[in-house]
């Protein structure tokens, strides 16, 4: 197995292609040759695009891929359509599941489908958000996480172990933020729950909560730069050296760093949240079958995970998926075990809740 | 040009024409297409009709369907209905904007800014329209003012990072500077509402151009001559005479500018500070992180929409006495 | 005094002139720097985005698309909007105000709120997404701005050449293929050039009322998630060379026709 692996990494430099799914025609052999389509929503270089040629060609089903930039669009696109939608499979984040399972949009996945689930770490496959009302509902491609990034050459290290320091008066001016991610996040660094769950009997305590977190935005608002909203920006104010650090995905934040720009990420010690890019199949999906044979097939092989990560800069989860990355690439895709120890997941539970709290007081930080 | 000629010559031009080209006499003395004609213009009215059936269609089904759709959106306790659920209809998407001082701000602030640009942008680019409609020959005026409108063909978001470089601390301005050594640390030009409004008078500057340009294009040049041979100095004749006659085109500039201007999203997000957030952003909160709120958000839009027509309709008035009280 | 006017009004021209073109300048250059993402300094320059673009059947593809799109959609706004600015201009009629103002509609509704009402209307129509859908969506938006511009032109026509035709013998809407059109056609040419443009350069209507393929400042939407690449300033300098070939061809047009009907 491990001389299968070597060689096959041999190929892949020699050939100096990123496009993993070359190498494995195995996956398909269980599928029929069909034919069809098969119909996705999601983000630009979530399918790699080699496996999307092998995967028409080996099985006669055209994938029509329908490139999106946001959580908040896919929903309300496929709200639009439903209850008849024209979409196959869509790329939710795994703490957004809820929303589009109260309005029946997801159908459950059946797992005993997939024959290549197992080639998921469990650490994601298994996790306690990935199972609600009793079932699956997507499979786990990439994962991100909130954290705190910070030029190398104008921030050290140690000052970006605390989330403090993006509050601080010494770097006035030169600090950015998503504000709704913060306030989860400065939820946990005044000691509480910020996913909510913990309070989801006491509506009153939540209240206090976000109230306080909200208070504090506001009297530190005088210090930051920018609240902004997508990845392309926090990357381009680090390259304008607008900022000196800021919170960012760590998605947008390898990208920099593997374009060799100075630039280093942290999970503070006061801890952060991670999420997980799934692939869900839609509630009355017109090809249901070909989009289990599509996940299955894009499950099959890490080389497959290790070009999404290699695209994207968020970490695969697929497993053994960073055998098949560069130095730079695996620094700029994993955390010392220390920082990990500080990150938990979204949880869904208590969305309903917890954004009926907090988008308003967004607004109100915002307003401020 | 042809249109400027006296009427006199065209006369003779449309006796030239028949005589010249077979088609057009063909056409007329052809039997069906008499027929139809005289069917179509038997009466005024019928006239009118003919004409007007088709286009008021149009914007019976296409200009107003959505808005009524959107409407009702606005109405609903939720959207999208959950099948078999029934439909409530309710006022409270409205309440919430009255009752919460939190939506004010944003939405004054975006009233305040249409307001600031739309002058900005009226200043900015009327001495372009005037040189253009007048100083530069007739010749050249398409071309030159078809310069000015090229870069508007760069998409809003690859132009507005473009303006991120240009301002950014390690931007093509702060870098000149430092090179001329006006400055030694850079200047943050970003994320301020300096920022904001270079890159929203971006966008507006083309509607304002425009309808501008054609009203002073419109305007004779033996006016002013008249003007100044009466001993008018240029300031006089720009007021007395250039000003009102194209206070027309500055009130349709000015109409459609503030107007679009109420709605821009993209640009004030990217080129904003934490203290410049516009009610666009707001509403479109309502459609992007909660897809279960489109109908506060519908609401919140219609009340956006009605405050500026609003305004713009006062503005309109008050333009119209301007007219009125310089034509007396 | 009136040349140090004219001079001072240049200048003014100029300065705007170079206001307009240097965030353009800008990105151009951005499109051949080696790096994943645009910003000063540029260490090296290369032309690997061009070549990774032309080899790109997908992205060269979504010009045509786009290019399809805005043609179709312009033709369609120009047909109505003409028609329109006819109904509307120097005739006086019961629901007047309400009719201009159901016809300049469009072009107010901000951005998203336009593009949702018109999904949701779409759906109620049964209109499927994709591109005749987007087409229908630019075309309704773009309507006002062919009207407003014809109309704007129309007011200019001496009435006394048409009653002239008319007195002649011609019929109405032989006065109007003869006198009327041509004299429209300038404005009519530019409103097009405009809303190619407008089409062309929209994001929310195309992303909401779009299908499986997507439309130029879609897929830069899209690509914009993985970075601020200067492959995205590549793909806009060639749409821009495209457009402003396209425009300048339109002014040597509408300049030949002009003299010709001068002749």
């Amino acid at each position: 197995m491990t001389k299968f692996t070597f060689n096959r990494r041999r190929f892949m430099s020699t050939t100096a292609m990123t496009g993993a799914a070359l190498a494995s025609p195995v996956y398909l052999r269980s599928a029929s040759a069909a034919g069809g389509e098969v119909n996705i929503w999601t983000y630009n270089d979530f399918v790699p695009k080699s496996f999307k040629k092998q995967f028409e060609a080996e099985t006669g089903i055209k994938v029509n891929i329908r490139l999106v930039d946001d959580q908040g669009k896919q929903f309300n696109l496929l709200a639009a359509e439903a209850p008849n939608p024209t979409v196959d499979i869509m790329t939710v984040a795994g703490h957004r599941f809820l929303q589009f399972i109260d309005n029946e949009l997801l159908a459950p996945l059946d797992t005993d489908r997939l024959s290549n689930w197992g080639n998921i770490n469990p650490t994601f496959s298994e996790s306690d958000w990935a199972t609600i009302n009793g079932h699956k509902w997507g499979a786990p491609i990439l994962s991100g996480m909130e954290i705190l990034a910070y030029n190398t050459e104008l921030v050290s290290q140690e000052e970006a172990m605390t989330w403090n320091t993006l509050f601080s008066e010494k770097y006035s001016g030169q600090t950015a933020y998503i504000i709704q991610d913060m306030m989860s996040i400065v939820m946990l660094m005044l000691g509480y729950d910020g996913n909510m769950v913990a309070y989801m009997d006491n509506p009153d305590k939540a209240a206090a909560i976000v109230e306080e977190a909200k208070q504090f935005l506001i009297s530190k608002k005088s210090l930051v730069r920018k609240y902004y909203d997508s990845g392309a920006e926090v990357q381009q104010m680090f390259v304008n050296q607008d900022i000196a650090l800021g919170h960012s995905w760590n998605g947008p934040a390898a990208a920099l760093i593997n374009d060799g720009f100075p630039l280093g990420m942290t999970i503070p010690n006061e801890g952060s949240y991670g999420f997980v890019y799934t692939y869900n199949v839609a509630n009355n999906a017109p090809n249901a079958d070909n989009a289990y044979t599509f996940l299955n097939a894009i499950l099959a092989s890490p080389e497959i995970g290790a070009s999404m990560t290699k695209a994207s800069g968020f970490i695969s989860t697929y497993k053994d998926a960073s055998n098949y990355l560069t130095d730079l690439e695996k620094q700029s895709t994993s955390f010392p075990e220390e920082q990990i120890a500080n990150l938990q997941f979204f949880r869904a539970e208590a969305n309903k809740m917890k954004y009926g709290l907090v988008d308003p007081a967004v607004e109100a930080v915002k307003a401020a | 040009m042809s249109h400027d000629d006296s009427p006199r010559k065209n006369h003779n031009d449309i006796v030239q024409y028949s005589a010249t080209r077979p088609f057009w006499g063909r056409l007329t003395n052809w039997q069906p297409y008499r027929l139809l004609l005289t069917f179509a213009t038997a009466s005024p009215r019928r006239q009118f009709i003919i004409l007007a059936a088709f286009p008021l269609l149009w914007l019976l089904t296409q200009h107003l369907g959505p808005m009524i759709q959107m409407a009702r959106v606005s109405l609903l306790e939720s959207y999208p209905v959950a099948q078999g659920a029934p439909q409530n209809f309710t006022l409270d998407n409205y309440i919430r904007f009255f009752g919460d001082h939190i939506f004010w701000m944003p939405f004054f602030r975006t009233l305040t800014f249409a307001a600031v640009f739309t002058f900005c942008t009226l200043i900015l680019t009327y001495p372009v329209a005037y040189f253009l409609a007048r100083h530069v020959s007739r010749h050249n005026q398409m071309l030159m003012l078809l310069i000015l409108l090229i870069p508007f063909w760069v998409g809003e978001i690859v132009r507005t990072y473009a303006i991120m470089i240009l301002l950014g601390n390690t931007g093509a301005v702060n870098l000149a500077l430092k090179w001329l050594g006006l400055i030694e640390r850079p200047i943050p030009f970003m994320y301020t509402s300096f920022s904001m409004g270079l890159g929203i008078v971006y966008l507006t500057a083309l509607y304002m151009l425009l309808p501008l340009y054609s009203a002073l294009e419109k305007l004779p040049k033996s006016y002013t001559e008249v003007a100044a041979d009466l001993g008018a100095g240029a300031w006089t004749r720009f007021r007395r005479v250039t000003l009102p006659l194209t206070i027309e085109g500055i009130s349709s500039g000015c109409t459609l500018v503030f107007l679009i201007s109420t709605g821009f999203y993209a640009t004030p997000v990217l080129l904003g500070g934490p203290s410049t957030t516009v009610f666009a952003e707001t509403i479109a909160g309502f459609f992007h992180y909660a897809g279960d709120e489109w109908p506060t958000g519908a609401a919140f839009a219609v009340i956006m929409f009605a405050a500026a027509l609003f305004i713009t309709g006062l503005f309109q008035k008050l333009m119209k006495a301007l007219r009125r009280g310089d034509t007396k | 005094m009136n040349r140090s006017n004219r001079i001072v009004l240049a200048c003014v021209y100029w300065a705007f002139v170079l206001y307009v073109f240097v965030p353009l300048i800008l990105m151009i250059l951005m499109g051949f720097k080696d790096s994943k993402f645009i910003g000063f300094p540029i260490r090296s320059w290369t032309l690997d985005w061009y070549y990774s673009i032309f080899s790109d059947a997908e992205i060269l593809y979504t010009f045509g698309y786009s290019m399809l799109i805005a043609i179709l959609s312009t033709l369609i706004s120009v047909i109505i909007g003409t028609w329109l600015a006819l109904l509307l201009e120097g005739r006086k009629f019961w629901g007047w105000a309400v009719t201009f103002g159901l016809m300049v509609l469009p072009a107010l509704v901000p951005g998203i709120i336009s593009a949702i009402a018109f999904r949701i209307y779409a759906r109620w129509l049964g209109i499927e997404p994709g591109m005749g859908a987007i087409i229908w969506a630019h075309a309704v938006h773009n309507v006002p701005f062919v009207s407003l511009v014809v109309m704007a032109r129309l007011s200019t026509l001496p009435k006394s050449q048409t009653e002239a035709a008319r007195d002649l013998g011609a019929d109405p809407l032989v006065a109007f293929l003869r006198i009327t059109l041509p004299y429209l056609v300038p404005s009519i040419l530019g409103a097009s050039i405009f809303c190619m443009l407008l089409s062309f350069d929209d994001f929310v209507r195309s992303f909401f009322l779009g299908g499986y393929e997507e439309t130029l400042p879609v897929l830069i939407f899209a690509m914009l998630r993985s970075g601020m690449s200067p492959e995205i300033n590549a793909i806009a300098t060639i749409a821009l060379v495209l457009t402003a070939a396209i425009g300048i061809w339109a002014e040597r047009f509408t300049r030949r026709t002009n003299k010709e009907s001068q002749l």
